[in-house]
């Protein structure tokens, strides 16, 4: 909330500014029947880049890519897109394309043809419809499925298809609606590196939709952030997973710790913390907190490290191997933290440990923010 | 499963214990599924091939004063084809004339049948329920008795010419729809129509909005979406709705004899009065295959179309 607040101030000479950018959604709202799916959502998208709309279901994301293809209109606000305002333009008088999630290609069509049917319609030249379509499946690597039908391929495949009946439009930009949610992990791992690539070479911005965080924080150049309707934080992967801007975006983009404290210190967003038995704790603060006041600490699980210690009152739980690194969980009365140390230094479940927390991305929160 | 803790070492030995047994479970498998189907081919047997084979010798024969001769022939069907006698032939005529009828209800029930299925599966939300029961509940009714209401609506002092007189439209020409070709297409097609959008419907229902929603991100409004997406996709269910519609309507009886009048006869009456008042059960016989070999041409051809349409 507190994102869109500090935006605005810079809408007043925006006119100027949206000619430049790829998409400009300005106040956007959006109900169905009784539920507020958008609730004033701005968001500027620069020309070129890979952006993704990231957030648990039910938090807008899709509403919003479906405003910006022109499947939904909002109940108010603006939507532009290259500088022209497009709220109440219909999907096929708009300069984007979609992929989507069920990669939604035509049945009755041999591949070459789910492909051409957009430059067909805009009755492009039949020798530029061939060289433009060549062209995007050499781009996906299926050169060779021209003749096939969709159900004739497999998931990967279709979704290649989809990218290159999107792409040979030529869009101003991409809008990619969670397109590797139906495949496997290794699968969507490779089409993750694929779509980098692509991006890269053709030079479109994408949009991107997706509830998993890990492929939010591999892929984009920025992240929007977004839970019940609103933009929770907007920045780089890095940005955002170092410094999460509420307990609710530490929570969703990556493991943390929220544990429970008093603050001890406060001076210019630094805020040292009391917390029991694991010791004083030093983060930063993006609000107002009080001498004496309870607050949340974030702390990454690899922030934590692990000591034993006799006569501690903290012991180690379980033990649980991630590849090269043993995730830990520790119990400290009635908190529970977990850490994320190398095998070498991990501890036995069951033995008394002393914890140090400590880290260059430590947040504090006011108790009462979500 | 012999030895399920070295499992994976003696795999090659195994696969020949599973090769057997799957065999045996197969055969098992197949004997139940001829004795669960016993009933139905029982019944498939006694009341669809044992009459039309009756019915197919029957049509070799020949008609005597009180019986039927076993005289082995063709004349049945040469009589159907080229005429009885140097009074012309009356079978053929009436045979196309069934037909021509027939295709002119499938084109009207799919003219009005296919809005209707549209609007059910896309743009009706709320009240899809309520169209979708309209639309069946006149199946509930006998079919004699929707083919008796237009009688009543179409007739001399019926509903539509009393309505038409009370606002001053009346008009003598009205007198003619009943006891005409027009009532036999008109109540023909109020009778298939709920057929033909069932048959669109289920088809338009399974095409996914995404796809109408690709059609139109790539550029396309909604009239080029609808005739290169949406209809192409609903043509497997206009196929199986015309082919029912036409190969029924063809070869109804009960409309003509209903609302047809003395000179409208179809094909289905020619057949009912062989085997009634005139007695000719062999060259009824013989009718009734000449019609029965166009429905199985018509629906040949539009099994192959449809398999052609299948995606």
């Amino acid at each position: 909330m507190n994102a869109i607040d500090a935006r605005r101030p810079e809408r007043s000479n925006r006119s100027d500014s949206i000619g430049s950018l790829a998409v400009c959604l300005d106040g956007v709202t959006k109900s169905y029947d009784s539920v507020e799916a958008l609730k004033g959502l701005s968001l500027d998208v620069a020309d070129g880049e890979f952006i993704t709309l990231l957030g648990p279901s039910g938090c807008g994301k899709t509403t919003t890519l479906r405003l910006i293809g022109g499947f939904e209109r909002p109940d108010s606000g603006a939507v532009y897109v290259a500088g022209k305002n497009v709220t109440h333009e219909p999907p096929y008088r708009r300069p984007v394309n979609t992929v989507f999630q069920q990669y939604a290609l035509f049945p009755h069509l041999s591949i070459y043809d789910n492909i051409a049917y957009g430059l067909r319609h805009a009755r492009v030249a039949k020798a530029q419809i061939r060289q433009r379509v060549g062209q995007k499946m050499a781009l996906m690597e299926i050169a060779d499925l021209g003749d096939r039908k969709p159900n004739q391929l497999s998931g990967g495949q279709q979704q290649r298809v989809a990218l290159a009946r999107a792409l040979v439009m030529e869009p101003k930009v991409l809008l990619l609606d969670e397109p590797l949610g139906a495949l496997d992990y290794k699968l969507r791992k490779a089409m993750q590196l694929e779509l980098k690539r692509v991006h890269h070479e053709v030079g479109v911005t994408f949009i991107y939709v997706t509830h998993d965080q890990e492929e939010a924080m591999t892929m984009s150049d920025r992240i929007v952030v977004m839970n019940e309707g609103r933009i929770e934080q907007l920045g780089g992967p890095e940005e955002i997973y170092d410094n999460p801007s509420s307990p609710f975006v530490a929570g969703f983009v990556g493991d943390t710790n929220l544990v429970i404290g008093l603050a001890r210190d406060c001076r210019s967003g630094r805020v040292t913390v009391d917390l029991g038995v694991m010791g004083m704790i030093e983060g930063s603060c993006r609000q107002e907190v009080g001498v004496g006041d309870q607050v949340r600490v974030s702390v990454r699980p690899e922030d934590v490290s692990v000591m034993p210690m006799a006569d501690s009152p903290i012991t180690v739980r379980d033990a649980m191997l991630v590849g090269s690194s043993i995730h830990l969980t520790m119990v400290a009365g009635d908190t529970i933290v977990s850490a994320l140390v190398p095998r070498g230094a991990a501890e036995l479940p069951g033995t008394p440990v002393a914890l140090k927390l400590e880290g260059s991305r430590v947040c504090v929160y006011p108790m009462g923010q979500v | 499963m012999t030895n399920p803790g070295l499992a994976p070492e003696l795999h090659n030995e195994e696969s020949f214990d599973d090769v057997a047994e799957m065999a045996n479970r197969g055969e098992r498998r197949r004997f139940g599924g001829v004795l669960l189907g016993l009933p139905i081919i029982g019944w498939m047997a006694f009341f669809l091939a044992f009459p039309y084979i009756l019915l197919l010798l029957q049509s070799f024969w020949e008609a005597g004063l009180w019986s039927t001769l076993h005289n082995w022939n063709l004349q049945n069907y040469t009589a159907v084809l080229f005429g009885k006698s140097l009074a012309g032939n009356i079978y053929l005529p009436v045979l196309l004339t069934s037909i021509e009828n027939g295709m002119m209800v499938t084109v009207l029930a799919t003219l009005i049948g296919f809005p209707v299925a549209y609007l059910l599966a896309f743009k009706l939300r709320r009240r899809r329920m309520l169209v979708y029961t309209l639309v069946i509940v006149p199946l509930w009714a006998s079919y004699l008795l929707r083919a008796y209401a237009w009688k009543v609506i179409l007739g001399n002092n019926g509903l539509l010419g009393s309505v038409l007189n009370h606002i001053g439209l009346g008009n003598s020409s009205l007198n003619s729809i009943l006891y005409s070709r027009t009532a036999i297409i008109i109540t023909l097609t109020h009778i298939f129509t709920p057929f033909m959008i069932l048959s669109i419907y289920s088809v338009l229902e399974r095409v996914p909005e995404s796809l109408i929603n690709a059609s139109k991100d790539l550029g396309v409004g909604r009239l080029g979406t609808f005739f290169k997406v949406v209809l192409p996709l609903s043509l497997p269910g206009v196929i199986a709705g015309a082919t029912f519609t036409l190969g029924l309507a063809a070869g109804d009886f009960v409309a003509p004899l209903l609302v047809g009048g003395p000179n409208n006869s179809m094909i289905g009456n020619i057949i009912y009065s062989e085997f009634g008042a005139t007695g000719d059960y062999p060259l009824g016989s013989a009718i009734a295959f000449v019609l029965l070999a166009f429905v199985v041409v018509l629906v040949a051809v539009s099994t192959l179309a449809e398999r052609r349409e299948q995606i």
